[in-house]
Parts: C-alpha cells; sequence; structure tokens
C-alpha cells in the first residue's frame, strides 16, 4: 500500500469511532501508520468531517456553554476551488453572536470574533433557541443545542441537539443526535434522530439506529408570531422523540421475543439440557451398525 | 512488534461489528506482514459452503482453512481439491466424525436450522484440539421484516492426564439483530396524522468467554461429551449474558441520554416534596 492508500484506509477507520472514542481510534491507527508526519497532515480531512456530522461540541470562547460544530456553524465556506484551507475551520455561536477557529485534533477554540446575526432571520432564530434550551433542559441529561439560520435564506433555521455520555472505566459510550430543519416558506418540518452506543466490556457491542421524521407545519405556526410558533414547533420534536423513544422500546422488546429466540432456544424444547451420554451412545450405535466400514479407511 | 498487533485489536475492539470483514481486510492489506496474525485472532462471521460429495451445509473459517481450499467435516474433503490438504490422523477423523454427529443433535434441539461443524486437530505436545462452529441466519421475507444472524466459535484444546482431561475453551458469539420501521402516508389511518417516519435499528456485536475444565475420560469418545457439556453450559451463560447486553445495557444508555419524563417537572415536583416535608416536621 502506497501512503496515500494508508491515509485513505486510517481515514476511514477514523470515521467509524464509537462515540468518544475518537482518541483511542486515532492512536491505533497511528501505531499501525507509523508514519506520523504524513499521518498528521492526511487525516485532518477525516477528522473535520468526523467532528461535523457528529455534532461534536466546542466550548465557546469567553463564554460558559457549549455550541455544536455541524456543517450549519460554518462561518466560511470551502473557497471555489473546493480546497478546504485554515480559514474553513471557522464556527460560529449564534447564541452568544461569536465566531471562533476550531482545532479538529486538540477540540479546542480559539481567535473569538463578534458575529452581527442577519437582522431578518434573527428574531425567529432567537425564538427556537430559547424553546430549544428549555426542551434541552426538560429531556436530556448532558446535552448541547444550537440553532442556526440557513444561510441564503431568512425562512429556514437549523435546530442541532447532541447529548453524549463517555463511561469508558465501565466500558460504555453513547450519542444522541438530532437536526430538525423548520422551513416556514416551505411549511415542513423534517428531522433525523442518530443513535450510537458501544458496550465493550470483554466484547463489542452497539446499537446504531436512525430515523427519520418529515411533517408538515400547522397552520398557527408563522414567523410574525415567534415565540408562540418557536415552542409550538419544539413541542412537536418534543412529542416526535418521545413517539421514537416509546417504539423504540417496542423495537427492543420485538427483537428480544422474537429474532434472539428465533436465532437460538435457550433450552429445547424437552425444557432440559442435552444428555450427552444418551446422544453419544445412540449415535454411536447407529454409526457402529451403518458405518462400519468407513473408520480406518483414510 | 507485538505492539502493532494489539492496535490493530484494541482498533477491532472499537470499529462497528457490522463491518468487521471490510475492516479485518483493510488491516491485512496495510500491515500484510500480520495478515496471517490478524485473520488468526479476529472471528469474522462464518461462511457456509456445500459439501459436493454429500451435497451437506458446512461451515468455513481460518480452522478448515488450508490455502485457498476448505475442509468439509462431512466427507473430509477439500474445495477447491487440495492434495496435500492437512487432515487429522485416523484416530482423530473417527472423533471428529462422533463430534460432528453429536453436535448436529445439539444443533437442531437449540437452533432448530443452521448449520454446524467440528474440526479437530493434533497438537505437537501430544494433546488435540478443535472448534465446534454453529450459525443460523434468519432472513427478513420483506424489508420491513426483522432479519438476524446468530455465529458460535469455540475453540477448545485438550490435555490428557492419565484418565483424567484437561479442557480449555475460548468461546466468541457474534450475534448480529436489524430491524427497519416505515410508518408514512400509506399509513396514514393508523398513525392518525399526516406525517413519514422511516428508520432501521441495529443491534450487533461479538463476546468472548473462556473456561477450563477438568473432565475423567474412560474412553476416547468421552471428549465429545465433555466438550458437548462445556460448550452447552458455556452457550447458555453466554445467550444470558448477550440478553443482558443487548437489551438491557444499550438500552439503558440510551434513556440515559434522553429521558421520556420531563426532568424538569420531576425537579420541580422534588423541591416541592422536600418544602412539604420541612413544612410537616416544623
Amino acid at each position: 500500500m502506497d501512503p496515500s492508500q494508508q491515509i485513505e484506509a486510517a481515514s476511514k477507520f477514523l470515521l467509524q469511532a464509537p462515540p468518544g472514542e475518537i482518541n483511542d481510534v486515532l492512536n491505533d491507527v497511528r501505531n499501525i501508520v507509523s508514519d506520523d508526519e504524513s499521518l498528521q497532515a492526511g487525516l485532518l480531512p477525516a477528522l473535520r468531517e468526523y467532528n461535523l456530522a457528529q455534532f461534536t461540541t466546542a466550548d465557546v470562547p469567553g463564554h460558559n456553554h457549549q455550541s455544536i460544530i455541524s456543517e450549519a456553524a460554518r462561518i466560511s465556506k470551502p473557497s471555489t476551488e473546493g480546497e478546504e484551507t485554515e480559514e474553513s475551520d471557522r464556527f460560529w455561536d449564534p447564541r452568544s453572536r461569536t465566531s471562533f477557529r476550531f482545532d479538529h485534533l486538540s477540540l479546542e477554540t480559539s481567535e473569538p470574533e463578534p458575529v452581527e446575526p442577519d437582522e431578518e432571520s434573527e428574531p425567529f432564530r432567537a425564538a427556537l433557541e430559547s424553546a430549544s434550551l428549555t426542551y434541552l433542559a426538560a429531556h436530556y441529561h448532558d446535552g448541547v443545542t444550537s440553532v442556526f439560520p440557513a444561510s441564503g435564506s431568512t425562512s429556514r433555521y437549523y435546530v442541532q441537539i447532541v447529548a453524549n455520555k463517555y463511561n469508558p472505566s465501565n466500558y460504555w459510550s453513547g450519542r444522541w443526535r438530532s437536526e430538525y430543519t423548520v422551513d416556514l416558506e416551505e411549511r415542513t418540518l423534517k428531522g433525523r434522530i442518530l443513535v450510537n452506543v458501544h458496550y465493550y466490556e470483554q466484547g463489542n457491542v452497539q446499537l446504531s439506529t436512525t430515523h427519520s421524521i418529515d411533517l408538515p407545519l400547522p397552520p398557527t405556526i408563522t414567523p410574525s408570531s415567534a415565540a408562540a410558533s418557536a415552542s409550538k414547533v419544539l413541542a412537536l420534536v418534543e412529542a416526535e422523540e418521545g413517539k421514537y423513544q416509546t417504539s423504540l422500546n417496542e423495537t427492543y422488546t420485538e427483537m428480544s421475543e422474537k429474532t434472539f429466540k428465533g436465532l437460538r432456544r435457550a433450552l429445547p424444547m424437552t425444557r432440559s439440557k442435552l444428555d450427552w451420554d444418551k446422544v453419544l451412545g445412540y449415535k454411536l450405535g447407529a454409526e457402529l451398525s451403518s458405518n462400519r466400514g468407513m473408520f480406518g479407511s483414510s | 512488534m507485538g505492539d502493532l498487533v494489539d492496535s490493530m485489536l484494541d482498533l477491532m475492539r472499537r470499529l462497528p461489528p457490522m463491518r468487521v470483514e471490510e475492516n479485518v481486510a483493510s488491516l491485512a492489506a496495510m500491515c500484510p506482514d500480520y495478515a496471517e496474525d490478524l485473520l488468526g485472532t479476529v472471528d469474522q462471521p462464518l461462511k457456509v459452503l456445500t459439501d459436493r460429495a454429500t451435497g451437506r451445509e458446512y461451515l468455513a473459517c481460518d480452522y478448515n482453512r488450508d490455502g485457498e481450499s476448505y475442509r468439509s467435516p462431512w466427507s473430509n474433503e477439500y474445495d477447491p481439491p487440495f492434495e496435500d490438504g492437512t487432515v487429522p490422523t485416523a484416530k482423530l477423523r473417527k472423533l471428529e466424525i462422533t463430534a460432528n454427529e453429536a453436535f448436529d443433535m445439539y444443533r437442531e434441539m437449540y437452533y432448530e436450522g443452521g448449520v454446524s461443524s467440528v474440526f479437530l486437530w493434533d497438537l505437537d505436545d501430544g494433546g488435540f484440539a478443535g472448534v465446534v462452529l454453529l450459525k443460523k441466519v434468519m432472513n427478513a421475507s420483506s424489508p420491513t421484516e426483522p432479519s438476524g444472524s446468530w455465529d458460535s466459535i469455540h475453540v477448545f484444546e485438550v490435555s490428557e492426564r492419565g484418565r483424567q482431561a484437561h479442557y480449555k475453551l475460548t468461546s466468541t458469539i457474534m450475534l448480529q439483530m436489524t430491524n427497519r420501521a416505515v410508518t408514512g402516508r400509506d399509513a396514514k389511518e393508523k398513525e392518525g396524522d399526516d406525517a413519514t417516519r422511516a428508520g432501521e435499528v441495529a443491534l450487533s456485536g461479538s463476546m468472548t468467554r473462556q473456561e477450563e475444565k477438568d473432565y475423567p475420560v474412560p474412553e476416547q469418545m468421552a471428549h465429545v461429551a465433555n466438550t458437548g457439556r462445556m460448550v452447552e453450559e458455556m452457550e447458555i451463560k453466554m445467550r444470558n449474558t448477550l440478553q443482558e447486553v443487548y437489551f438491557g445495557k444499550t438500552r439503558d444508555v440510551v434513556f440515559d441520554l434522553r429521558s421520556v419524563d420531563d426532568l424538569e417537572k420531576a425537579r420541580r415536583q422534588r423541591e416541592l416534596q422536600k418544602e412539604l416535608v420541612g413544612f410537616i416536621k416544623r
């Protein structure tokens, strides 16, 4: 394998890292591809892709809260040639109206700068943010939420939520991500929920779920009544996520009752373990009478 | 360079079990010098092959592979044919035939379907070793039907001490289950709204356990009953653990991330209760 193929293979590993284990995967990859210098630069695109896709959280410089790193949080898009530059790693937190540089390896933020939000979309965005923060406190133990305006639109917003729990001493970790696109012009609420759990005590067990939602916005949601409408949007989110969690419970029951039992029984139909001496005696008897000639012929 | 293999194994312990084959192939290509080590250590889903001589299905893994060929436990033949392929000694082959028959019965009792295979080989120190393989697949008859697969790999080493034998068993079970669901405009009446929802839930993984035991061996065939009891005990234990981890632990983590009940309401209620208790005490 040439170095570029090695980087490509290593990048694929990074993108599969379970919640909270990106550094463990990175250390393994570093040991396997011992060319640290080419690796450092070569893996940056994969780390960036991972952080954006996984809704990695960042400490907003000068503030006491965290914000989500995602495609929607990017302040400057890749340059026209599609080249990623240092500049493309600036993100913003609309809540504090701050932009900052984000280091994809250390996950540290720096170089804060004030950002003036779009006047037209800001009131509804701020209302969605405040409703999201209330919702987050009601249903997430350790969550972070950010609400971004869609660039180039004054009627489309992204509500993003991420919750992580890492417990390496008990060999488990989990991540819940949800994202909703509120489109006041198209009058739709589109969302997706992604849950990943890793349990790795004497094994490697993973739960991976995807769920998508697409529903029309009720007519009572209007741009003019920002606060009331934002609460209604989050009430829809709350209902959908609650329904989803209940359905997940049902799926667990179905998998346990149907698939798991169908694959292997807890005990044979006889409700007792095998009598191995009998199995053997029966088999041996049958073999001796019918297959006598088979033995010793090899 | 033990470090390198350790890193590879650590990586395999973290990456999604559903993609184990792809990832092992990729690691083997990255470090060809360690490909054999890796293939010998990382368990992968068993392949189902058909014995050309008997038409019976058997399981293929690293333990019955020689070169590019796999040996069938039923005919003792390699496929593709391989003249110099390793086969057990006549004495061990006799035991292997009996073990295959016995575990085939075990498979029918517990799996009610699927495929089993047992392979034995001689060890340099005079003892022998073997592997018991079991696999069952549940295919979805439609895209929204649940599907799943179970692969058991039980590797054991036997050292005889007079009329006693010491057994060392290493068992790995790979279990994978998928559920897909779509509710949408077609199922409107049921949901009572015009939302579309689609999703997939996948639980997958592997678990490994070890155990050592001594059993009496009054005659050669007793090895089959002894390993049989050990594998049966182990599978019962591991099935319970799998049930706990798959349906208990992973679910608990999800409900630890998000609460169905309103946490704020619960908090307020607790405070109110505290106040009330304080009020009554006064």
